[in-house]
């Protein structure tokens, strides 16, 4: 088998259209991948600056009221780029990276949307995970609709079958030289991005990120060299096979997928956030009505905003607290059903995902590079405990009216994320990572078996 | 008399071809599968539309409720109470959702802050609808080629190869209506599924049509299926093009879906990667950054009193005021200036998206499909140039809001700013929130580029075609 690769080998160095096909795919995922390191490189610049302008903020030798310092500017929680950032833009165009605490019982965790043109959200990025998604699968259609048929119409398959060779080994031989030429590109120009990009994570969890993007990118692949096998063993002819082969890729990479979004959004809705807006309201309003009233009562008795005095102040603070406080009790109830059944319906969403290769893929490609929902929520958890330590340490100064000395504000909390454990992501990936695999093996026996009964 | 023996033997091509390809059963199977997307897809558009729209139109009311029935408090308060205002969902959304999964939703208007619009519902959708939705629009221009270059990359290179297409022009066919034939026969079985799916969907539309009369329906309607029967005429062209040029039906196919490959696929990502390099947006952390860094630099409340005062007992202003409103005055003074921060802000934002959006555009001239999108998206009122429409009549709706509520304040001369509390005969004042969707003239001059990419595609790939079978090798 491996002569025959050898063999295969050469004859694919010398064809025009391997070497055109090799070129496109090197030039995309190059081009991707310069884009991806690019967009990295200003990410990791701009949460330096950020980090930057935090330590200086805290450092500053004033006195401040510590409503200011605490609610105003809040707390900065930023979210460090993706260890693998660099190859999928994933999630990270639609989740903002950071995220702004305050002491208050409302409001406690403010994000601001992501900022990015809406085109662009709906055009998807052109990075690696869509090369590897999109292109690779066509690429090695585009390199295997001839596994044997065009020898066979030549008449030369029945002459090397004269001699004493398996078809099935003269099979794999092609097989594996096309495997070769793509998977070469495909595994080790993202390596090379991911290398010469700095991100803050640690090398270990960086290479097991990077060791379960290529498998999933190569048991990925395997599935599409599975599907060209299986068309290849029907015995067409080879435009036939090119035309069964593009409905394929069709099929599996774009009608499934945009078919399966939207059979999720006919049979499990995402709860509207219309509605939970206006519930919102409904719940809080009593309590928004009434504190605004008691507010005002309060600055009615006391006209002028110079004189109430440190006592005014606190009762001041103490009434906001108390309307704050009754708001997000009001509203804990309405947050939690909506935040329940957006989970329901996702869980949900995802069973159907699993019909599609692409999305099963992505869902891979996209946890180990780290721009996925899961670190985002990873990152929300991590901002939520961060305020709940913001507000412990700012909620009885803001509520004693107090003014900040340096030093309060430099003792103030600050936010440090840590990576969930890589391994958890590893576990993660395990199962749809197996999945593919076996479907990509399934594929290739089925293939294999198929090419018995191939009539020469 | 050779004219009209050259038109019958097209016809008599045409309807040869027509015949062929709809008794083969792979095409039958084709048709009868885009039928069934289109299908699902108009159903699953219509339903969808139909109820968001409602949603958002009842959440418009409830919140109108609350405002009118929020009670007595002072008109500042109010200010803060602040209001919704929830975007409406363009009736055509429903054929083309186009950019509405990726905008937010509605706007919260209150005093002191102005916001974009918040909740796109890409924010909660399952992460795998990043690969894409299946809508009429994409069936349309990313489907519906595909069949095109199916039904029409064999048209001449097949002949040849078969050795039929010498005897075919020794017939005296002219090779113009030779080209017309094939270009017929080809589209024939195609209308027999587009025909009634697009009846299907004007009965949906019409069924579902908006009770507001003002709604522009029919003409965007129109334009849509326009742009959609010319980006057909484009691929049917190209592919009658490569058929003739092609050394080999294979080969045309190669290229054929090649260029589909690029159309539908690479270059609306790459053509947005060219425009965020030449036009990069800022981070979500640097526009909040920038706005807070200047809202810095501004005096506090005290301070900013205390300033008005000084001006107060310098005589600046008209005796007619009382000494007490300065806090009203202070008051104004700040909500004009968070206005105008807020407005800079949020326009060189969306000038910088407008920019983008331009370079995006211009790059659609390097193929049909791009330009075809951004024209069905601007039709079914699901573009960016809508979205800023809508961002923009929200914060003129803010603007007129704090004015009367505001001038309230100033007229009242009361002792100070929150010593004064008004009812519902004041809420009635501001209007209720009204949008509507720029004419379907003016987005059509908006996306003037892409009306002249995707004519200049129709122009050049039909002269192509000519050219290619004037000068085809007939072996």
């Amino acid at each position: 088998m491996m002569a025959f690769a050898r063999h295969e080998w050469r004859v694919l160095a010398r064809s025009r259209v391997t070497l055109a096909v090799l070129a496109v795919f090197v030039a995309a995922l190059a081009i991707s991948g310069w884009l991806g390191a690019t967009r990295a490189a200003r990410e990791q610049h701009t949460l330096e600056r950020f980090e930057q302008r935090v330590a200086e903020q805290r450092a500053r030798p004033v006195s401040l009221r510590a409503e200011a310092v605490a609610n105003e500017k809040g707390g900065l929680a930023l979210l460090p780029p993706a260890p693998l950032g660099a190859l999928a833009v994933g999630q990270s165009d639609v989740y903002p990276g950071y995220l702004t605490v305050t002491a208050r019982r409302l409001d406690a965790l403010v994000s601001g949307d992501q900022v990015e043109h809406p085109l662009a959200v709906a055009s998807g990025p052109f990075d690696i995970a869509f090369v590897v998604l999109f292109l690779y699968p066509l690429l090695i259609f585009a390199t295997s609709f001839d596994l044997t048929a065009g020898e066979r119409e030549r008449g030369t398959l029945r002459m090397v079958l004269s001699h004493p060779v398996r078809l099935a080994d003269v099979v794999a031989g092609k097989l594996l030289a096309r495997a070769l030429v793509l998977a070469g590109p495909v595994v080790i120009l993202p390596a090379a991005v991911a290398a010469v990009t700095p991100v803050p994570a640690a090398p270990a969890a960086l290479g097991l990120s990077l060791v379960i993007w290529t498998l999933a990118v190569l048991a990925y692949g395997a599935i599409w060299h599975g599907l060209a096998l299986v068309v290849n063993a029907r015995g067409w002819r080879a435009a036939t096979n090119a035309l069964v082969l593009a409905g394929t890729w069709l099929l599996f990479a774009v009608v499934g997928p945009a078919t399966i979004n939207l059979g999720i959004a006919a049979v499990y809705p995402m709860p509207s956030r219309v509605a939970a807006a206006v519930e919102a309201r409904a719940a809080t309003e009593a309590a928004s009505v009434q504190g605004s009233q008691a507010l005002g009562q309060f600055l009615q008795d006391h006209p002028t905003s110079a004189n109430i005095g440190q006592d005014g102040m606190r009762q001041f603070a103490a009434l906001q607290a108390a309307r704050d406080r009754q708001m997000a009790e009001r509203l804990a109830a309405v947050t939690a059903s909506f935040e329940a059944q957006l989970q329901r319906q996702q869980q949900l969403a995802s069973w159907l995902s699993v019909l599609s290769p692409a999305m099963v893929a992505q869902g891979v490609l996209l946890d180990a590079a780290g721009t996925s929902t899961t670190r985002f929520e990873h990152f929300r958890a991590a901002a939520a405990v961060f305020q709940r330590e913001w507000a412990a340490y700012f909620e009885p100064r803001v509520l004693d009216a107090a003014t900040l000395t340096p030093a309060d504000v430099a003792a103030a909390p600050a936010f440090r994320y840590a990576e969930a454990p890589v391994s958890a992501m590893a576990r993660r990936a395990a199962a749809p990572l197996a999945a593919m695999a076996l479907a990509g093996a399934a594929l290739l026996w089925l293939g294999f078996r198929l090419y018995r009964g191939y009539a020469l | 008399m050779r004219g009209r023996a050259s038109r019958s033997a097209a016809l008599a091509i045409a309807v040869k071809d027509a015949t062929e390809t709809w008794r083969d059963g792979r095409f039958r199977w084709a048709a009868g599968l885009l039928f069934v997307l289109v299908a699902a897809a108009l159903a699953g558009g219509v339903s969808h539309q139909s109820q968001v729209a409602r949603q958002h139109a009842d959440a418009q009311q409830a919140e109108r409720d609350v405002w009118l029935d929020k009670g007595d408090m002072n008109p500042h308060a109010a200010a803060h109470y602040g209001a919704f205002v929830f975007k409406p969902v363009q009736p055509l959304a429903a054929i083309d959702p186009g950019l509405d999964p990726f905008v937010g939703v509605f706007v919260f208007l209150e005093a002191h802050k102005q916001q974009l619009a918040r909740h796109r519902p890409i924010e909660d959708a399952a992460p795998t609808r990043r690969l894409g939705l299946l809508t009429p629009a994409t069936a349309a221009l990313v489907l519906l080629p595909l069949l095109v270059i199916a039904l029409t990359f064999a048209s001449f290179a097949g002949e040849r190869e078969q050795g039929t297409l010498r005897p075919l022009l020794a017939l005296g066919v002219s090779r113009r209506s030779l080209l017309a034939g094939k270009a017929l026969g080809a589209l024939l079985p195609l209308a027999a599924v587009l025909v009634p799916a697009t009846l299907v969907g004007a009965g949906l539309l019409y069924a579902h049509r908006p009770a507001d009369p003002d709604v522009a329906l029919a003409p965007r309607a129109l334009g849509l299926l326009a742009v959609c029967t010319a980006h057909a005429g484009v691929w049917t062209a190209l592919g009658l093009a490569v058929s003739a040029r092609a050394r080999t039906q294979g080969a045309a196919l190669v290229v054929l879906l090649a260029l589909w490959f690029a159309n539908a696929f690479v270059m609306p990502p790459a053509a947005m990667a060219v425009a965020r390099l030449w036009e990069p947006s800022p981070s979500a952390i640097e526009f909040a950054a920038a706005i807070a860094d200047e809202k810095d630099t501004w005096p506090t409340w005290d301070a900013r009193v205390e300033r008005v005062q000084e001006r107060f007992l310098d005589g600046e202003f008209e005796s007619t005021l009382a000494p007490a409103n300065i806090e009203v005055v202070a008051l104004l003074e700040s909500e004009a200036q968070e206005t105008a921060l807020y407005d800079r802000h949020f326009r060189g934002l969306f000038d910088r998206y407008e920019r983008q959006a331009a370079i995006y555009e211009r790059a659609g001239l390097a193929g049909p499909t791009l330009p075809a999108r951004l024209l069905s998206m601007a039709l079914a009122g699901t573009d960016h140039a809508h979205d800023r429409a809508f961002a923009a009549a929200a914060s003129r709706y803010r603007t007129a809001m704090l004015t009367i509520l505001n001038r309230e304040l100033a007229a009242s001369g009361r002792l100070n700013t929150f010593d004064y509390v008004r009812g519902r005969d004041l809420w009635e004042q501001v209007p209720p929130f009204d949008y509507d969707a720029p004419r379907p003239a003016e987005v059509v001059r908006q996306r003037w580029w892409s009306v002249l990419a995707l004519a200049a595609w129709l122009a050049g790939a039909t002269a192509a075609a000519v050219w290619a079978v004037a000068t085809m090798r007939v072996e």
